[in-house]
């Protein structure tokens, strides 16, 4: 079955740090910018629900048409991780979360990387893209 | 749907408002604002016009407090097919306005009201509101309300009596409708209803419907009566009907207008109790319209549409930001419920609804997102009016996105220009300059502004759009994407007029690359008035650029201040970029200056693909005061621009951070700049402007090394200011090489008046060049112009100023107006003239010939000069001529000097000898003369100049040396002797230094320039290292003599020292003869101050330089005593020692002399460079010659 997901990350400046379709329906432009859009305007409910719960996961929290918006805030930084998806793999997505939480900082860690500017390692995303092909 | 609905808008009275007659749009828009603002009229005020026909239904009906509201539709609205559902839809009264002078004939006007009125059959109060009425209309009988001409405040006064008539009719038209209602006359339909045929259980379901329909149209009236207590009560009736019959659409309805009723009769409240209330009610109203969906006929119509407007009404009745959870479902439940709509309009108003509630509850991005779906929406409808308003709501989300016009944002920019001015800016506040770089959002957004713009016939806003994208996202965008997006431009371009101006700039980037440092011909000062020398300390004198000891004075003088003159061209540089891959042509560019004082010159620029330049932009002063430039005006694409600094920098900022896409000046190979501070300019009056030039071409001088050359140097005052004070100054390397300047010159020509023009004579003599230069010069072979760059040229300043104060002020006197400083390099071009290779102290012995004529008067002077004071250092010098070396002991300075240049030099040496004043010297003066003859020395030639040093030898090399030693060695011997050599070496130096300050080599080239050679150096190094025995004299000098001629002369015998030896030799030569016996006297002279014990030998010899004297084949016959003569010579004393000779052969004979000193002292040890003291010491005089002439 086809699905879209698009999956971003957002810094806390609210700059996208990361962004991947990792959707298996076949990629399409305008697509593609209606799904940042999405995210985009998600933003704004997430900055409100991420203060009113203590979970870093925020499950289905927008949506448009058929697309549902999932979060997760990491801690520390207030970096979030949105993904854009028509799924209803609640756990598939969490675990993806979590799994990217993960290699997020990894890359954090890197002395050579300045947090809040864009991710651009090619094994990063690659890894993003293995695990959206496991969970999602 | 309607958009900008609330639970409120239940309760208003929609009036049509429309023009007349062709009234002018502008005029309309401006009487319906006046009308518009009195959408709400109390009953209190109304009640004047209120006549009570019959028993009002509405018995709770709040006089005091309530008030009708009405809802003015502009320019009408079609009749609405729910109207029977919600009475508010309905247009219940009609408006029309006209404005007289447009249209004459009221009674047309009429015509066309009434036509027009046909239309809105709904309405019961039809009102036409005529304006500015001539007088004659004003006699004219008619329908219209005329409101003659008066100021705005009366017509608005009138307007509001006429709005409450309004008013009262309404309400007295609403009494009338209920009444007739109750008696229960209408039937009330909705397009929902069935169209089919009514089954008979239908028919009686109907008729039970329809009265509960007309309890709740009877409410909808009492609402917009204004008294929602009655409106409640029929609300109950109705939904208590509806439940029953299980009309759930108008028991929606009902419901809907029970909430409002509670709302009007609760005005201002809201408690949270109320708020339940409203929720719960709404909620059970959103689930009923649900209800009654009807499957049947969904295609055809649907109470969606009702749903999504309750549930808005809802929203935005929670619209605050504590229930912004709440809101946020409704308004996304909304948003789902809208992709089902059928009609396109339908959806396009909940988009604009859930984007403006998204708005007000501050989810910037939320409404942004719906208002770009609305845009989206608008642009597939394809007519312009659609693609207008598509912009329009594009424009809209441009601050959410972060792409918005810079006209748009003005205040925004200014704050952020302020608080960078303040400094440097925070990490934090760069980050937020970047903030949101939803690139690829951003570009979606500013291409949909370009279509939209594109298809609504905007050209400025296609050309902003582009502009703007083309700007922010090149990098992103293809070669084919550039130059589509250029022709954008162009084509946007060709629409405008001409000279149009836009916010948004496009290409080039233009960053601030420095401002050219003041020529130094016009350098500014600033004056210290409480010197008069107000020029010291101005400016760094010194190599280096911080020097400790100036730092206090000059601290609080910002370095970064600029200084303009009103009326005289500044230039300021700035880099062009174009990083696209197309061709930029800036039509012109000129300093954009805000402070209205400063005229800028636009150039023109043309930039190929991906490219950079730095151009200089230039511009006049008109007005003092400040200036600031934050950026440039372009005129690029056919429009004119404006282009800040800051907002390029910013950017480059960014791309440092790695937070903008990409630096356009890197990515066009610009060289990395340092960001430049942009100085405190400020215009000051305009200020004298002295211009210099050099008399015969401004090009360097050239001369050779030591040649001396006078240069003119011309200044005149080329601005409207006089000169007044001027002082000059040198500064620079080989400031020793400017001889004069006659400054007096242009002293006694101040004030220098505008136009004035003054001449000053300034010596030069060229310097020595270095041994550095002397490679350079060899490896080049032409060092012009190098020497040049090397700054090696002095350089004159000239700081001048003009008048104090022009006005009698006393507060501006302390204001100084600046001063200013004029360089002047000197541009000499030294070139290597005559090089000195070496020089050697040569020294030549002449024998001397025994004879009886001497110079007399040399000899007695000498004498008399030694008697008198032996002691004097002068004295000394004329005693001490060396008499007693029997010799003339001739010593040459030979130099070599070599020419290296292209021309031919003639040299010429003299010995400057100033004349002491007492002394007649005659023979020194002669030695002047030694200059005349002149060496030529050709190109490429080597040549040596002797500077027979004889002359000067002795006033040097005095006895007072040996004297004075000795004094010490014989008088004082506890003394150190260290201390005495010293002095001595002391004196030694200083003799030598002024022996060399006199020789002069001058020379004259074959270019008929003149200078003299500085071998200062050379000579004393030649000098050196044979000084002692150049200057020493021994201590025994010996001197031969005939004796029998002698007896009338003097005792003495001294060597001549004229220069003229030649004749002197000559002289003593033919008087000795042989065969005879010829009496000769030996003279010992003791130099020192000591008695001296010799044992004196004479030795005569031949020409083979045999001794004739003794041996076997002795030639010569003597009498007396000849060898071991021993004697004591007193100090500065001389002995003689006769005895005969008799030379047996013709010829020449050399005599000497020779002694061996018993008991020397430590002195005469040390000049004979004695190693024990065993040693001998001998001294040898010179020798003599001694002609022998045949008997014959």
């Amino acid at each position: 079955m086809a699905s879209t997901a698009c999956f971003m990350i957002v810094s806390k400046n609210d700059i996208p740090i990361y962004e991947a379709e990792v959707g298996t329906v076949p990629k399409k432009e305008d697509a593609a910018h209606q799904h940042q859009f999405i995210l985009h305007a998600a933003l704004d409910i997430v900055q409100d629900s991420a203060w009113s719960t203590s979970a870093m996961f925020l499950k289905g929290i927008d949506r448009f048409n058929d697309l549902a918006v999932s979060v997760y805030v990491t801690a520390v930084i207030h970096t979030r991780l949105m993904l854009l998806h028509d799924s209803r793999n609640d756990d598939g997505i969490k675990s993806f979360f979590q799994e990217v939480h993960e290699l997020y900082i990894k890359t954090l860690l890197n002395p050579l990387y300045l947090p809040g500017s864009r991710i651009t390692s090619s094994h990063f995303d690659t890894k993003v893209r293995a695990l959206a092909r496991k969970y999602l | 749907m309607e958009p900008d609905v609330s639970i409120e808008t239940s309760s208003m009275i929609r009036v049509a408002v429309v023009p007349i007659a062709g009234i002018p749009p502008q005029l309309f828009r401006d009487y319906a604002a006046m009308l518009l603002r009195h959408h709400t009229v109390s009953l209190s005020s109304i009640s004047s016009f209120y006549t009570e026909h019959q028993k009002s239904p509405f018995s709770n009906q709040p006089w005091e407090s309530g008030s009708l509201r009405f809802k003015f539709m502009l320019g009408g609205s079609p009749p609405s097919p729910w109207e029977d559902f919600q009475s508010n839809r309905k247009i219940l009264a009609l408006i029309g306005i006209c404005h007289c002078p447009s249209s004459p004939d009221l009674r047309s006007v009429a015509a066309q009201f009434a036509a027009a009125s046909k239309t809105y059959s709904s309405a019961l109060v039809y009102r036409c509101f005529a304006f500015c009425p001539g007088d004659s209309q004003l006699e004219e009988e008619s329908k219209l309300v005329l409101f003659p001409p008066a100021d705005r405040q009366t017509q608005e006064f009138h307007l509001q009596t006429m709005v409450q008539d309004i008013a009262a009719s309404l309400l007295m038209e609403f009494e009338k409708y209920v009444l007739q209602a109750e008696s229960g006359g209408t039937i009330l339909k909705t397009p929902l209803d069935s169209q089919a045929t009514l089954s008979s259980e239908e028919v009686i379901k109907a008729k039970k419907r329809r009265l509960g329909r007309a309890q709740k149209t009877i409410g909808d009236y009492c609402l917009l009566a204004g008294s929602p207590v009655d409106a409640n009560a029929h609300y109950s009736t109705a939904l208590e009907l509806a439940r029953l019959t299980g009309d759930f659409f108008w028991y929606a309805g009902a419901m809907e207008g029970s909430v409002c009723a509670l709302l009007i009769d609760r005005m201002g409240q809201k408690d949270p109790v109320l708020e339940e209330e409203v929720k719960y009610r709404y909620k059970s109203v959103i689930m009923h319209y649900k209800k009654s969906f009807i499957q049947e006929n969904a295609q055809r119509v649907s109470p969606l549409s009702f749903e999504l407007e309750a549930t808005l009404k809802l929203a935005r009745f929670l619209c605050r930001r504590e229930l912004a959870k709440e809101v946020v479902d409704l308004l996304t439940a909304a948003a789902d419920g809208a992709k089902s709509l059928i009609d396109a309009s339908d959806r396009l108003i909940v988009y604009v609804e859930i984007a403006r509630l998204f708005g007000l509850l501050g989810y910037q991005r939320k409404a942004a997102f719906f208002s770009r779906q609305v845009a989206q929406l608008y642009l597939q409808q394809d007519n312009k009016l659609a693609a207008i308003s598509a912009m329009q709501v594009l424009a809209m989300t441009t601050k959410a996105y972060r792409v918005q016009s810079r006209a748009s944002s003005e205040p925004f920019n200014d704050a952020g220009q302020t608080h960078v001015d303040g400094g440097k800016m925070h990490h934090h506040s760069i980050v937020s300059l970047f903030e949101s770089q939803w690139s690829t959002l951003q570009m979606v957004v500013l291409r949909e502004i370009l279509l939209s713009a594109v298809r609504s016939g905007d050209p400025l806003a296609a050309w902003s759009a582009a502009a703007r994208l083309l700007r922010s996202y090149y990098p992103l965008i293809t070669p084919a994407g550039q130059n589509g997006l250029a022709s954008a431009l162009a084509n946007s371009a060709e629409r405008l007029p001409l000279g149009t101006r836009c916010g948004d700039p496009a290409l080039p980037f233009i960053r601030l690359h420095s401002f050219p440092l003041r020529s130094s011909q016009m350098d500014i000062v600033k004056r210290n008035p409480a010197r008069e020398d107000w020029w010291v300390g101005s400016a760094p004198t010194g190599p280096f650029i911080y020097t400790p000891f100036s730092k206090g004075e000059s601290s609080h003088s910002n370095k970064q201040e600029l200084i303009w003159v009103v009326g005289e061209a500044v230039q300021v540089l700035v880099e062009l970029a174009n990083p696209c891959g197309f061709e930029v042509m800036v039509d012109s560019i000129y300093l954009s200056v805000h402070s209205e004082n400063f005229d800028a010159f636009p150039v023109s620029v043309n930039l190929p693909p991906n490219s950079s330049k730095v151009i200089t932009l230039s511009g006049i002063p008109t007005k003092e005061g400040p200036v600031a430039i934050p950026g440039c005006v372009v005129h690029c694409f056919g429009v004119i621009t404006e282009h800040f600094f800051k907002d390029v920098e910013n950017q480059l900022i960014g791309a440092t951070q790695g937070l903008v896409l990409s630096d356009p000046f890197r990515s066009c190979g610009a060289a990395k700049l340092k960001s430049v501070y942009v100085p405190n300019i400020s215009v000051v009056p305009p200020l004298p402007l002295l211009v210099s030039h050099v008399v015969g071409g401004d090009g360097s001088v050239i001369l050779y090394e030591g040649e001396i050359r006078d240069v003119w140097i011309s200044l005149a005052n080329a601005s409207t200011v006089p000169v007044e004070q001027a002082h000059i100054s040198l500064s620079g390397k080989n400031q020793d090489s400017v001889v004069s300047i006659d400054s007096e010159t242009l002293k006694s020509a101040l004030p220098l008046n505008p136009g004035a023009e003054v001449m000053i004579p300034v010596t030069l003599k060229a310097w020595q060049l270095g041994m550095m230069d002397l490679d350079a010069a060899g490896s080049k072979g032409v060092p012009t112009g190098k020497q040049v760059k090397d700054g090696s040229s002095p350089m004159l300043l000239i700081h001048y100023a003009g008048p104090v104060t022009k006005s009698g002020d006393a507060e501006t006197v302390s204001v100084l107006p600046p001063g200013r400083r004029l360089v002047i390099p000197l541009n000499v071009c030294v070139l290597r003239g005559l090089s000195f290779v070496k020089a050697r102290l040569l020294s030549m012995e002449i024998p001397a010939h025994v004879g009886e004529t001497y110079p007399k008067l040399v000899q007695v002077k000498s004498e008399g000069a030694e008697k008198l004071d032996s002691t004097e250092r002068q004295a000394d010098r004329f005693v001490k001529i060396d008499p007693y070396r029997g010799s003339w002991g001739l010593r040459f300075l030979e130099l070599e000097l070599s020419n290296r240049t292209d021309i031919i030099f003639e040299t010429s040496v003299s010995v400057d000898m100033e004349i002491p004043d007492d002394k007649e010297s005659l023979p020194l003066c002669n030695c002047a003369e030694f200059g005349s003859p002149k060496t030529r020395i050709d190109r490429d030639y080597t040549a040596r100049v002797l500077i027979p040093l004889e002359d000067f030898k002795l006033p040097v090399l005095d006895g007072s040396f040996l004297v004075k030693g000795s004094q010490t060695n014989g008088t004082a011997r506890g003394r150190t002797s260290s201390f005495s050599e010293k002095s001595i070496k002391a004196e030694l130096d200083a003799s030598i230094k002024n022996l060399i300050s006199r020789i002069k080599v001058r020379w004259q080239s074959g270019r008929n320039s003149s200078g003299e050679l500085n071998i200062k150096d050379a000579i004393q190094d030649a000098l050196q290292t044979s000084v002692m025995d150049v200057l020493l004299p021994d201590p025994l000098t010996f001197g031969f003599r005939l004796a029998k001629t002698s007896s009338d002369n003097s005792v003495k015998l001294d060597s001549p020292k004229n220069s003229d030896m030649e004749t002197n030799y000559h002289v003593s030569g033919g008087s000795i003869v042989a065969h005879e016996m010829t009496p000769m006297e030996v003279l010992v002279r003791n130099n020192t101050k000591e008695i001296i014990k010799i044992g004196l030998n004479v030795i005569c010899k031949d020409v083979a330089g045999e001794n004739c004297v003794e041996g076997d084949k002795a030639t010569v016959l003597w009498e007396g005593v000849l060898t071991g003569i021993s004697m004591e010579v007193p100090p500065l004393q001389e002995i003689r020692h006769i005895f005969s000779l008799y030379f047996l052969i013709p010829g020449e004979y050399t005599m000497l002399a020779a002694a061996v000193i018993d008991d020397a002292n430590e002195v005469l040890r040390a000049r004979a460079r004695a190693n024990s003291l065993d040693e001998p010491i001998f001294c040898r005089g010179p020798p003599f010659h001694v002609q022998v002439n045949g008997t014959s």
